[in-house]
C-alpha cells in the first residue's frame, strides 16, 4: 500500500504519517532527506527525532537516489520528505536538472518492494508569488512529482491544520 | 469551538457570520484586539494576524484560549501551502501559524474549509453544506 500525505507548513503531515504506522508490526524505517545544513534545517530534524522517540523507527539518512535503497519485503516506509528530495536532486550538482523521472521511478521501486509506503510531500505552490528561474523550476518538478505519485499510489490525503482531507482511496486510519 | 479556514477572500467571515447568527461587534478581530477581548470573544477573525503580533507566545496563547473560550468561532487562513521564505521572522511566523492551527483544529468540533465562497466541512458532520 502507498500513501502520499501533503499540506502545507506545520500542518500536522508527520504526526498523520507516524500515526498510520503506529500499529505496523513489522520493521519501520524512516527515510530522512532532510540534510543537515543551517540552524533551521537541524532544528526540524532534531523536532522530528524527538517526535519519533519512542516510535520503533529505524533512520535512514538518504538526501538522493532513493532507488539504491533496498529493503526488505515485509517493512513499513516512511518517507520524509519529497520538498527536501526534490531539491537535493535539483540543486546539489553541477547543473539545474528535472530530477521528476529519476525521483518517481525509484519512489515505484520502493513502493513495489516494501508492503507499506508513506511518503510525506509538499505543497509549495499557492502562494501566489512569482519566482525566478531556480524557484519556479523547483515548484513545477515538485507539482509533477506530486501528481505522478498520486497517480499510482492508493492514498492520498492533505492535512489542513491537522485536519486529514481525503483525496483519493480510502482513510488509513 | 469552530475553525473556519481557506485562502484569503474566501467568504470566511461571511459564512461565519451567516452561519451562527453573529453580528459585527461579535466579531474580534486577531490583528488588533485585546487579549482579554479576544478570550470573550464569539468570533476571532484574522487569527494569522494575532499569532504575528504575539510571536513565540502566540502558542500558550492559543492554548490558553482553547480551555477558555470554548465556543469561539476562530477564523484563520490557510498560509502554508508555498514556498519557504528567506526571511526568518515570515519563516517562524508561518510555522507558528501552522502549529497554532493545529492547536485550534485539535480543540475544534467543526473545522470548515472554504473555497470560493463554499464551505466545506472538514472535521465534524460532513454532510451539513450550509
Amino acid at each position: 500500500m502507498t500513501t502520499l500525505i501533503t499540506g502545507g507548513s506545520k500542518c500536522g503531515k508527520s504526526s498523520f504519517a507516524e500515526k498510520m504506522l503506529e500499529g505496523f508490526p513489522g520493521r519501520k524505517v524512516y527515510i530522512a532527506t532532510m540534510q543537515p545544513f543551517g540552524e533551521d534545517a537541524s532544528e526540524a530534524i532534531e523536532r522530528h527525532r524527538k517526535m519519533r522517540e519512542g516510535k520503533d523507527f529505524e533512520t535512514v539518512e538518504k538526501y538522493t537516489d532513493i532507488h539504491e535503497i533496498s529493503l526488505g519485503m515485509n517493512c513499513a516506509v516512511l518517507l520524509e520528505c519529497m520538498g527536501n528530495l526534490c531539491a537535493n536532486e535539483m540543486f546539489s550538482g553541477s547543473e539545474v536538472v528535472c530530477p521528476a523521472e529519476k525521483i518517481v521511478s525509484g519512489i515505484k521501486m520502493l513502493a513495489e518492494n516494501v508492503s507499506e509506503l508513506v511518503i510525506v510531500t509538499n505543497q509549495v505552490g499557492s502562494d501566489g508569488i512569482s519566482y525566478p528561474g531556480g524557484t519556479a523550476d523547483y515548484i513545477r518538478a515538485l507539482g509533477k512529482i506530486n501528481r505522478r505519485i498520486a497517480g499510482f499510489a492508493d492514498n492520498v490525503i492533505e492535512c489542513v491544520y491537522g485536519v486529514p482531507v481525503l483525496l483519493k482511496g480510502e482513510m488509513p486510519c | 469551538m469552530v475553525m473556519v479556514t481557506g485562502g484569503a477572500y474566501q467568504g470566511k467571515t461571511a459564512y461565519a457570520m451567516r452561519k451562527f447568527g453573529l453580528a459585527e461587534n461579535d466579531v474580534a478581530d486577531g490583528s488588533a484586539a485585546s487579549r482579554e477581548a479576544l478570550k470573550n470573544a464569539r468570533c476571532i477573525s484574522n487569527y494569522q494576524e494575532l499569532v504575528r503580533r504575539l510571536g513565540d507566545d502566540s502558542i500558550a496563547f492559543t492554548e490558553e484560549l482553547c480551555r477558555c473560550n470554548r465556543k469561539a468561532v476562530v477564523i484563520m487562513d490557510e498560509i502554508g501551502c508555498g514556498i519557504v521564505p528567506v526571511d526568518k521572522s515570515e519563516r517562524v511566523w508561518r510555522e507558528n501559524v501552522g502549529r497554532c492551527g493545529c492547536i485550534i483544529a485539535a480543540n475544534s468540533d467543526t473545522v470548515v474549509r472554504m473555497v470560493c465562497g463554499i464551505p466545506a466541512v472538514i472535521k465534524g458532520d460532513k454532510g451539513d453544506k450550509s
